[in-house]
């Protein structure tokens, strides 16, 4: 029990979403002004202005933007997933995976590739350009949402508590993991370059449909959000308490899990899973807002959007023409600040 | 009848936990449930509050079975606190307590002036308003304790079930809660069931005392009465005596410690 400077960490948490936002309109100006194709600043800006080489204005408008916006939109999908698991389920380690989402949509991604390839064009060898990548979002995330579902079905037969939840959603991951593992090493082709791209998530060639697909998600979820945070607030307790406060325990449960699990399998369809975001920007946020809790929604939406857009500055950076994908990036950075997390976890 | 359970039973997987509870309780009315450990009375205090699904029997409020009213509903008649609740780690009291408002505000209604008066009184009544602000970890067990009571009291349910709320803490603040108790039915005229104990502090408070014993109902009546009955050494395994302490109060139970009956004995071999 240590005395805690209450009087600082307020001041601190106060200024912490205008801060944030500024973040996050430096890591978008920064995105849009590097990367690979070493564009001059004055192309750039005018470009942004409305003209500019045709060059300029398909690296930017076509490529750098709708990939950024994709991203930013990501982001904010995996930590409010993330943000709203943890809550729920009272379980810090909590995130997209626990539901089951990234492998059920990595597995229906899996066997979309595998059956389209050979369903369309049985007997030749299918290019890569061929293949319909246009439909991976959706499959991704209905596949994501069948695990989720399955999961909640497998928990809802007995008393939907959190730890029963997690244990099922755990059991159902692994399966399908195992699955969509099985069926990429039997599969052993050139094509599974895809599908490892997908994998580890990333915003490689990621357009304008991708930031379109995902943005009625984002709106919605965010607006479902707003009516039902005190309904989040209670769900933190444990259910006997939670009811005797006057929550319809199981309906909002219910209702917070398939917000989560639409957030998440929306987003793990259209840039794969990045690991790690779902798990480490609410513990960023918690930390940065302390005990002023109605700051942690904003705080942890404009944070996903910040990790998202900067890890995939970093990885197209440092990775030049081989860029580095987000999902790497993520993992990497977030492996450490995870080991920071747990040594203040008592 | 406020609230009635009829021959209400409660069964884990084959085991009876309570068996045939019977309970009537009156506006204002405090009523204490002792027993030993494990013999139903959490179990019953889960069943009054609609979180338990009796086997057999019912509990009523206003002639509605409790397990069948809407949970907001139900809070606003019935507040319940169960035994060592925990609560999320960054929680500040005065956050904790607005919660217990939520039987009120629901998911939209914004806090009224009546909101926030029934906040300050529930943390006024448990002495927390220079806490208001600290994260729940930050407290002792016996603040946190009254975080919770507090919560519970916001609520201004006409009941409260409150399971061992004395539990964990030191004399000064069980005294605390009990008088709170008490001012809570006289002044208020909230009815409050209690798990508790303490058999002299549930004798000196309640107006009607139940003791269960393996999920049965063994007596329920005025704590006088019990005190004649000559039940508590055969529930509790113990020996002891009633010691009248003052003329309209109940008396003490003063148990024999096996040590000072050896002590005893020895003097009188003297």
């Amino acid at each position: 029990m240590t005395p805690v400077p209450e009087i600082a960490r307020n001041r601190r948490s106060l200024s912490s979403l205008p801060a944030l936002a500024g973040l996050l309109l430096l890591t978008l100006g920064l995105s849009v002004f590097l990367g690979v194709a070493d564009l001059p600043v004055s192309d750039i800006m005018s470009v942004l202005a409305g003209h500019g080489s045709p060059e300029a204005q398909s690296i930017i408008l076509d490529i750098r933007l709708p990939r950024i916006v994709t991203g930013a939109l990501a982001g904010i999908h995996f930590a409010v997933a993330g943000l709203i698991l943890q809550t729920i389920t009272r379980n810090p380690l909590a995130d997209p995976s626990i539901m089951g989402i990234s492998q059920g949509a990595t597995l229906s991604v899996t066997l979309f590739l595998l059956f389209s390839v050979f369903l369309r064009d049985p007997g030749t060898t299918a290019r890569i350009t061929e293949m319909p990548l246009e439909w991976l979002p959706a499959v991704g995330m209905v596949g994501g949402l069948i695990a989720g579902a399955a999961v909640y079905a497998l928990a809802f037969r007995r008393d939907l508590g959190p730890l029963r939840i997690t244990l099922c959603g755990i059991a159902i991951g692994a399966v399908l993991h195992a699955i969509a593992i099985g069926v990429i090493a039997g599969w052993g082709s050139a094509r599974i370059e895809v599908l490892l791209e997908w994998l580890s998530g990333s915003l490689y060639a990621r357009s304008w449909e991708h930031a379109l697909f995902l943005s009625p998600f984002t709106i919605a979820g965010l607006l479902a959000l707003l009516p039902i945070r005190r309904a989040l607030d209670l769900l933190q307790f444990e259910a006997p308490v939670a009811s005797s406060f006057g929550l319809a325990y199981r309906q909002h449960f219910s209702f917070a899990l398939f917000l989560s699990c639409g957030l998440a399998a929306s987003a793990v369809g259209a840039v794969g899973p990045i690991v790690f975001v779902g798990l480490i920007v609410p513990h960023l946020a918690r930390a940065l807002v302390a005990t002023r809790t109605p700051l942690l929604l904003p705080v942890t939406v404009t944070l996903g959007a910040i990790t998202v857009t900067s890890g995939d500055l970093l990885g197209r950076l440092a990775g030049q023409a081989d860029e580095i994908p987000i999902g790497v990036v993520t993992a990497v950075c977030g492996v450490p600040l995870l080991i920071v997390f747990l040594r203040k976890i008592p | 009848m406020l609230l009635a359970c009829s021959k209400l039973t409660v069964t884990y997987s084959g085991r009876t936990a309570l068996k045939s509870f019977d309970l009537t309780l009156k506006p204002g009315e405090v009523r204490a449930l002792i027993g030993p450990n494990g013999s139903g009375k959490s179990t019953a205090l889960q069943a009054m509050a609609g979180l338990l699904r009796p086997s057999g029997g019912h509990a009523l409020i206003d002639g509605l079975a409790v397990d069948a009213i809407p949970r907001r509903r139900l809070a606003r008649q019935l507040a319940y606190l169960p035994q060592q609740p925990t609560a999320p780690d960054e929680m500040t009291v005065a956050q904790l307590v607005r919660q217990g408002r939520f039987a009120h505000v629901g998911l939209l209604r914004s806090y009224r002036a009546e909101d926030e008066a029934a906040i300050g009184w529930a943390l006024e009544s448990t002495r927390l308003l220079a806490l208001a602000d600290r994260p729940l970890r930050e407290l002792s067990g016996g603040e946190r304790q009254r975080a919770w009571i507090s919560a519970a009291i916001a609520q201004e349910a006409r009941i409260l079930l409150l399971d061992e709320p004395t539990s964990f803490l030191d004399i000064g603040y069980q005294v605390e809660i009990i008088d709170l108790v008490h001012r809570l039915s006289r002044e208020r005229g909230v009815s409050i069931v209690m798990a508790i104990h303490d058999l002299n502090q549930a004798m000196s408070v309640c107006d009607r005392i139940s003791l269960l014993a393996k999920g049965e109902t063994v007596f329920d009546g005025d704590p006088k009465d019990l005190a004649e009955a000559g039940l508590i050494e055969t529930v509790f395994r113990v020996r002891g005596t009633f010691v009248p302490i003052a003329p309209n109060a109940p008396p003490h139970f003063d148990v024999e410690l096996a040590h000072r009956q050896m002590r005893t004995g020895g003097l009188a071999r003297q």
